[in-house]
């Protein structure tokens, strides 16, 4: 049986994961810490892809992605290659599709934090950036991994958004969600059931690493 | 090296209205009930909060002036505050605390002795009492060197016999220190015990500087100054101002 | 708060009973092939019309379609893209003797000006311009497999492995090319020959088998009398016309 598709979906989980909790933790930082005009109605945005179907969610990437739609023609322009049909499109649709879960445990993590903790910092001489770094990131890194598991498996199993941006490339864009889809298209259960028998224990395994970090949360060990 | 305050903010309840000055080697206390609006006194010195007009300066520094739209904002200050609670980083070792914005880390050991928390040195803030949580927030602000200390409440939150034992230390380092220090306190008699510079407040204002002399002098107010006092002040706060100078009478 | 629970069910019924395929007039459910979707749906509508018989089709690849026959979905008439599914469900016990009643062809299509005007298909899918060429799922879209046979009949299979995009259907593929995601797309004939169609231009694969697209009667439907009038109608002359108006023979 061919690995490709698994191996290109924890290849995409994983990519999007690190990209994603670096991006994150900025906008949580502005969510969280910040105030400014129309905050109320940026979060709601920043939620939207967990709340769309991702058929819907899809269809909008595709526009966008084409070498006409916006982010299209701007990748085409910065890199050369169209961005539609490539495992960096896939990339990019799986950041719009799982930021929501990226920035949720965040926040969570970032809210707990005592806000005398980094007027404290500010006091002690340190700015805002290296209170981030030194003072906000080391008390939610619970909060963190929270948001690197759940980012992970949540694009492990994305579906729907990849089907209408990817394009079904062997090794490039055929991830495990599709092949296994095709899959049972082309009637080869046999094959599907493979795959699925071994993504199945993976989010399992995530899953309860992520009950375990939240629970030492509220026992504070 | 002197701090010298005037500020006026509209807060919730009351117009906070103040001006006043501490000398290095002086330890000024703001004495009064919850919500007089000391703390935001302490926050405005400290660069976390803003006045809406007024002045503030440190040996000719400015640090604030709304006039001119001068603010430096709290990281330039060099200040030491010690808030009632949360003042230390969960994360890091009471050593590491200290160590945290330290001028010169070979201060650190002397001064962990010296507050009797060197034995704690690598427990984190959680495996601490209250009271060695404080001298451990102390540490780390003097470990700055920093050229005013601001002390909100510190031992509010503790109980009577280390809250005792906490006093006699600041008592201590105020002598030893060459700088000014602020003391927030609802509690009189710590307040006297502490202070060389007592200010009673009251619903954002002072009541009267001259309270100072009377301390000092041991002379109780005369009487109609005592009503000049109680001008401008509606019944719930002259209450407040009669508790004030009743328990400073007895304590005296 | 028994008001509120009589008051649900009330309305629990109600949306129930909307829901429910009216019992007075016979009803159909066609699972069609994306290809024939322009047809199919002026001829259902017609049929719709002239016999008052509520006909609905539903719209994916032969093999997605396949799939959920076997899986039991309650359609009356399967018209796939092939004769290859109809056959296996004939042979599984699942429909009737299945019966052709539509020939289409594979065809390259672009939106892309600059590629049209060339000699032949092949010329156009070699050319260097060309990153992208769609074409459906080759193991469940019987047009993604007629793309693929013609390519490895033209000994183009393997050279340009790294220009392909899969989408799930025919008619996905022509979406590709004609937003120009795919420079070009092994499309339907018929789509070809669509207002959108007309808009690019398409070349003739002369390599690739005809499609022919068969259908039948599934064992299961509960609507025998209709489905029966639907397919002779289907296979009338009238239907002929105005599938040959799509592009079918």
């Amino acid at each position: 049986m061919d690995m490709t598709p698994l191996w290109l979906s924890l290849k995409l989980a994983f990519m999007t994961t690190v990209v994603l909790v670096i991006m994150a933790a900025p906008l949580t930082y502005l969510l969280v810490y910040i105030r400014f005009a129309g905050k109320s109605f940026f979060e709601a945005l920043l939620t939207l892809p967990m709340v769309l179907p991702p058929t819907v969610l899809g269809f909008y990437l595709l526009l966008v992605m084409t070498p006409q739609g916006n982010i299209g023609r701007f990748w085409k322009a910065v890199t050369g290659s169209p961005l539609i049909f490539t495992f960096a499109g896939i990339v990019v649709a799986s950041l719009v599709y799982s930021l929501p879960f990226a920035i949720q445990p965040m926040k969570a993590a970032f809210e707990k934090i005592d806000r005398r903790l980094l007027e404290s910092a500010y006091v002690l001489g340190l700015s805002p950036l290296s209170t981030f770094f030194r003072v906000i990131i080391p008390n939610t890194l619970n909060g963190l991994a929270a948001s690197a598991i759940l980012v992970f498996i949540h694009t492990l199993g994305e579906f729907g958004v990849i089907l209408m941006v990817g394009g079904s490339i062997p090794g490039e864009t055929r991830v495990a969600s599709i092949a296994i889809y095709e899959a049972v298209e082309a009637l080869r259960y046999g094959d599907a059931a493979m795959m699925c028998l071994i993504l199945v224990p993976i989010s399992y395994l995530f899953l309860l690493i992520i009950n375990r970090l939240t629970r030492r949360q509220i026992y504070g060990t | 090296m002197e701090l010298s305050i005037s500020i006026k903010k509209k807060l919730p309840h009351f117009d906070l209205d103040v001006s006043f000055s501490c000398r290095k080697n002086r330890l000024l206390v703001l004495v009064g009930p919850s919500g007089a609006g000391k703390t935001t006194i302490i926050r405005i010195l400290a660069g976390l909060d803003r006045p809406d007009e007024g002045r503030i300066t440190y040996n000719g520094e400015i640090w604030v002036d709304t006039d001119k739209n001068i603010f430096l904002p709290p990281q330039e200050r060099h200040l030491g505050y010690v808030f009632q609670e949360y003042t230390l980083f969960p994360h890091l070792t009471v050593a590491r605390n200290v160590a945290f914005s330290a001028d010169d880390k070979r201060d650190i050991p002397s001064l962990l002795q010296r507050f009797n928390i060197w034995h704690l040195k690598d427990r984190k803030p959680d495996k601490i009492s209250g009271g060695e949580r404080q001298r451990c927030a102390i540490c780390q602000a003097m470990a700055r060197r920093p050229r005013l200390l601001l002390l909100d409440e510190p031992f509010s939150a503790l109980d009577a016999v280390t809250r005792q034992n906490l006093r006699e230390e600041v008592r201590k380092l105020k002598r030893e220190l060459s700088i000014p220090v602020i003391h927030v306190t609802h509690d009189i008699s710590e307040a006297l015990y502490l202070g060389d510079d007592v200010l009673p407040m009251v619903s954002g204002r002072i009541v009267r500087k001259w309270m100072v002399q009377f301390m000092l002098k041991g002379r109780p107010p005369e009487q109609e100054k005592f009503s000049e006092d109680m001008e401008g002040y509606d019944s719930h706060d002259r209450r407040d101002i009669s508790v004030l100078y009743d328990s400073l009478e007895v304590m005296q | 708060m028994r008001q509120y629970i009589s008051k649900m069910l009330i309305i629990g019924f109600i949306i129930l009973g909307l829901s429910l395929p009216a019992v007075a007039g016979e009803k159909l459910l066609v699972a069609v092939a994306a290809n024939f979707i322009l047809p199919s749906g002026e001829l259902t509508k017609i049929f719709q019309d002239r016999t008052g018989i509520a006909t609905e089709a539903t719209y994916a690849s032969t093999g997605k379609l396949f799939g959920q026959i076997v899986k039991g979905a309650p359609y009356d008439v399967f018209f796939a893209a092939d004769e290859k599914r109809p056959n296996l469900a004939e042979k599984q016990g699942l429909a009737d003797k299945p019966f052709v009643y539509a020939r289409g062809q594979v065809v390259v299509w672009t939106a892309k000006r600059t590629l049209c005007g060339a000699t032949d298909w092949q010329t156009v899918v070699k050319n260097p311009e060309v990153q992208k060429i769609a074409i459906a799922n080759t193991e469940s879209a019987p047009y993604g497999t007629a793309a693929m046979i013609a390519l490895q009949r033209a000994g183009l299979w393997d050279t340009l492995k790294g220009k392909y995009v899969f989408p799930q259907s025919v008619a996905q593929a022509f979406q590709y090319a004609e937003t120009k995601s795919a420079d070009v797309g092994f499309c339907a004939y018929s789509s070809a020959l669509s207002d959108k169609g007309k808009k690019g231009c398409f070349y003739t694969v002369p390599e690739a088998p005809p499609i022919i697209q068969a259908a039948c009667i599934l064992k299961g439907t509960k609507n025998r009398s209709a489905a029966e009038r639907f397919v002779a109608f289907i296979q009338s002359s009238e239907a002929q016309k105005i599938k040959e108006k799509y592009g079918y023979r």
